[in-house]
């Protein structure tokens, strides 16, 4: 407020340097989110963020320190917003430190201009500048994370574009990007995968699910082939004018009529892909590219598989920041049903994914053995599930097999320590040993979802290898033995707390909710409560009260030098009621009397009173 | 109570409250409000994340956005809806003169975090208080008159210095305060006044003793020997004492006739003749206009003739009774 705010020239005031606190935090939590962004240690940006706000707040004493902290607030809103994009590290917790030192910055710098204004004299202290911080702090932070939790999803699908084209990739971009991003016709087993915590992508879905890239059906020992050919017309070529294109379904996709519509928007984060990730039995896509490139198996690319990356055209591909939107389409199926699946599949399809693959008699006679119990396709799937989670182990430094031998019969028999590639590779391969339609499946797991936006972050060392069984009258399911395999000690599991806060955000909304009405209602039903309790104890004012109301309407107020006793003297003449004599003998009792008037006596007023 | 006229033409406020002068204030005059720097920022914050982030999709965008733009609402709200809840009252002392610094007691009610106050007409200095709170309020008296009712405002931005809300507030008061005009140096004006004046029942001012032997009266005890009229005492063989006449009344009627362009300055003087004729030992008959009617009577004190004049305004005087020397005092 002008001429609210005054400084000395010479230093700032005591209540302005608390301010430097908060502010401190906030700005090193932005500098933190900015350095890791830029591959900087994390550290020196908070310090940097932390030492501007400091000199912002303390050593500028010619600039009004409201103005100053006001500004440096600006400036790291706006590096948040900057910021706060997915492109290495989750944030959340960068952002939710960030946002609550804000508002507490604010909180103070107003708590500061007030304490410049001279106090009333003979007035009332504020309250303490912790307990106003601490309640005001509380209140704002509940209506905020209810506001948060409830709109910020709302407004990003009301608003949300469900197609953007982004970035147009560069060769630079291409030759960089993972190899689980760009469409392939192998897959080799004997080449350890690029894992690393770059984020590739995020997903804005309402449940988890596998993002489906491509499938492999030929194993050779060594490595899968897609038996697909691009030149024998296999693959279609999608094109669309409207802003979608129906993806049409393949022969064994039963859920293309009974299915349920499942929506994904994918943001890519990576510099290129032109892979088309999406949950299985993708039904329509949104997108700005064209063509399509549709698979039999259904998969998606923009690219021709059977290129050499160096051949395809870069911009083809899907760049940083290029939003696409898929809708699939799946049965929701149970344990039930899948062992319920009767029939043969089709001939096709038992062509194509059920002959005895490639590989040492001793991986079929194992897989033979360990499926012989079972008298459906699913028990016999799991008994293969759980003879892999019970004789080998995940680790990613597994070593890796020696040339020229079978993979699978190096992973099962030998080395029994692989990744996810080497164990689903070992369940399809005994899987069709024992005459079950079965192929590969790479894409990514789900990822973690993030705390504040709710949206899937995957990145590239979530990159997966899966199986697929196909049941008859059901389709193709997918099965993740790599989940069923424990870990070998030298792979850490991840997590964010913050997740489990998302995924509980209703009832905490409700929760938060009920806090800030309880919050601000309670001090005023504590006041009304002392307010009535004040007004039990004085019952002379408040039947001091009634006589004068009585009064007033008889037309003969009362004056300000007139004690009660002569003020009842003159209405008992007036009102011809000498009752009111006693009233007025009673009330200056209970006024100046030590002892105070009887009860019978306050009884017996009361009901004079109450008859007038 | 006598209803008190207003020089600006209030309403007379007739005072049949409770104990206390303190009325609660009544009418409530809704204020502007001023938004801040740090409301700008978070409102840009808000619509660059909201857009922004809407645009791109990044969640994390648009919450920044949203955060921004909940603090900005929260901002604005909140003053609002604290400082609609608050109500004063006001105590002041019931006289007052031209300059003098009046010290209102105001009590402010219900509850916020804080609220800054002060009184208009002129507008004061700001004082902060907490609320629920009380304190003496300084305020200025710069206008001569009766006045039933005073003004004041409160302030809050509590508690994020979005918005800055204002309420002007215009609190009645229980008694009213009559400001008196500021004498002005004038010397006192002496004069012969009638002794009808003693007939017409008016107080009697004796001061002193005469020259003039009106009649001789038993002796008192207590009476001054030199009183003793000795020829008389032996005559009649009692002791009798002098009596003398009272000496003569002097004053002045002052005729305030505030009809002109400077009836300020006129209150002024006519109040500083006054005084300085009380002070003398003179009598001071007043004649005025108030509310379009003449009055005139003669005033005790100066206290008297600051309420006179306090209450005087543009019209025909009174005129005093025959024989008053008048000194006329023209605006």
């Amino acid at each position: 407020m002008s001429g609210r705010a005054r400084q000395e020239v010479n230093g700032v005031e005591p209540a302005y340097r608390v301010v430097a606190v908060p502010a401190a935090v906030a700005l090193g939590a932005v500098g933190a989110i900015a350095a890791q962004h830029a591959n900087v240690p994390w550290i020196l940006g908070a310090l940097a963020g932390a030492v501007a706000a400091m000199l912002g707040v303390l050593a500028l004493p010619s600039i009004p320190t409201r103005r100053a902290t006001v500004v440096l607030l600006g400036l790291g809103g706006l590096a948040a917003l900057r910021h706060a994009s997915f492109a290495g590290h989750d944030w959340s917790g960068l952002l939710v430190i960030w946002a609550a030192a804000t508002m507490l910055t604010l909180v103070l710098v107003d708590r500061a201009d007030a304490e410049m204004v001279p106090e009333l004299d003979g007035g009332s202290p504020l309250p303490s500048r912790a307990r106003e911080t601490a309640r005001v702090g509380a209140l704002v932070s509940l209506i905020v994370i209810v506001a948060a939790v409830a709109m910020v999803p709302s407004v990003t699908s009301r608003l949300g574009r469900r197609v953007w084209p982004g970035a147009s990739p560069t060769s630079g971009d291409q030759s960089s990007s993972a190899s689980s991003l760009q469409s392939s016709n192998e897959l080799s087993l004997t080449s350890r995968p690029r894992l690393s915590n770059t984020v590739v992508f995020t997903v804005d879905a309402s449940h988890a699910d596998f993002w489906r890239g491509e499938t492999f059906d030929i194993y050779n020992g060594s490595s899968w082939t897609s038996s697909f050919g691009f030149g024998n017309g296999e693959y279609r070529r999608l094109f669309h004018s409207g802003p979608s294109v129906d993806i049409p379904p393949t022969p064994d996709d039963h859920a293309q009529n009974n299915g349920v519509d499942f929506r994904q928007t994918y943001r890519i984060e990576a510099g290129y892909s032109d892979v088309l990730f999406a949950a299985p039995n993708a039904r329509v896509v949104e997108t700005d590219k064209n063509p399509l490139l549709r698979a039999p198996d259904g998969t998606l690319r923009l690219a021709n598989p059977a290129e050499p990356p160096s051949w395809r055209i870069a911009s083809q591909g899907f760049g940083s920041g290029a939003v696409y939107t898929v809708t699939s389409r799946s049965l929701p199926v149970t344990e039930e049903m899948l062992r319920e699946a009767k029939g043969d599949p089709p001939a096709a399809v038992t062509e194509q994914y059920a002959q005895v693959p490639v590989t040492t008699q001793r991986v079929i006679d194992l897989a033979r053995s360990v499926t012989a119990g079972a008298t459906n396709t699913y028990d016999r799937v799991k008994a293969l599930e759980n003879w892999l989670g019970d004789n080998t182990q995940y680790s990613l430094n597994a070593p890796l097999s020696p040339r020229g031998v079978d993979v699978v019969d190096d992973f099962l028999f030998h080395s029994r320590l692989g990744w996810c590639e080497q164990i689903a590779s070992s369940l399809v391969v005994m899987a069709r040993s024992a005459g079950i339609p079965a192929r590969l499946v790479t894409g990514f797991v789900p990822g973690s979802r993030d705390a504040l936006t709710g949206r899937f972050v995957v990145r590239e060392r979530d990159a997966h290898a899966w199986a697929e069984i196909y049941f008859p009258g059901i389709g193709w399911q997918g099965f993740d033995p790599t989940s069923s395999v424990p870990l070998a000690g030298d792979v850490k599991s991840s997590g964010s707390w913050l997740s489990d806060i998302r995924h509980n955000a209703v009832p905490l909304a409700i929760l938060a909710v009920m806090l800030v009405i309880i919050a601000a209602a309670l001090p005023e039903v504590l006041a009304a409560r002392r307010r009535r309790r004040a007004r039990r104890e004085s019952w002379s004012a408040e039947a001091l009260h009634r006589l004068e109301r009585a009064g007033r309407k008889a037309g003969r107020a009362r004056a300000p030098s007139e004690t009660p006793r002569e003020y009842a003297h003159v209405l008992a003449e007036r009102l011809g009621d000498d009752r009111l004599v006693e009233v007025g003998a009673t009330l200056d009792t209970a006024l100046y009397s030590a002892r105070g008037a009887p009860d019978e006596a306050r009884e017996r007023a009361d009901a004079v009173l109450t008859s007038l | 109570m006598t209803a008190a006229t207003s020089v600006n033409g209030e309403p007379p406020v007739a005072a049949d409250r409770g104990p206390g002068a303190a009325l609660r204030g009544t009418q409530a005059h809704q204020g502007p409000g001023d938004l801040t720097l740090t409301s700008i920022v978070l409102f840009t914050l808000g619509a660059y994340g909201v857009a922004a982030g809407a645009a791109t999709g990044q969640e994390a965008v648009v919450a920044v956005g949203i955060f921004a733009f909940t603090l900005f609402g929260i901002g604005i709200v909140w003053p609002i809806i604290s400082l609609s809840r608050l109500d004063v009252t006001v105590g002041a002392p019931t006289d007052a003169t031209v300059g003098d610094t009046v010290f209102l007691h105001v009590d402010v009610h219900g509850r916020a975090p804080r609220a800054d106050i002060r009184a208009l007409d002129p507008p004061g200095q700001w004082w902060r208080t907490a609320v629920p709170g009380a304190g003496t309020l300084p305020h200025a008296a710069v206008r001569r008159g009766v006045f039933g009712s005073v003004r004041v405002q409160l302030r809050t931005s509590a508690p994020l210095g979005v918005f800055v809300r204002t309420r002007t507030l215009r609190v009645d008061l229980g008694a009213p305060i009559t400001v008196a005009p500021r004498p002005a140096a004038a010397p006192a004006v002496l004069h012969l006044v009638p002794e009808e004046r003693v007939a017409t029942g008016a107080a009697l001012f004796t001061r002193g003793s005469g020259d003039t032997v009106r009649s001789v009266r038993p002796y008192s005890p207590g009476d001054p020997a030199r009183l003793v009229h000795w020829p008389t005492s032996a005559r009649l063989g009692e002791i009798v004492v002098r009596e003398h006449e009272p000496p003569p009344e002097r004053g002045v009627a002052l005729v305030v006739d505030l009809r002109g362009p400077r009836p300020e300055t006129a209150a002024s003087l006519a109040a500083g003749i006054g005084a300085a004729t009380l002070a003398a030992g003179g009598v001071v008959w007043c004649g005025t206009c108030e509310g379009g009617v003449p009055v005139g009577e003669l005033v005790a004190n100066g206290r008297e003739l600051g309420r006179r004049l306090a209450r005087a305004g543009a019209g025909e005087p009174a005129r005093p009774p025959e024989g008053w020397p008048i000194e006329m005092v023209k605006a």
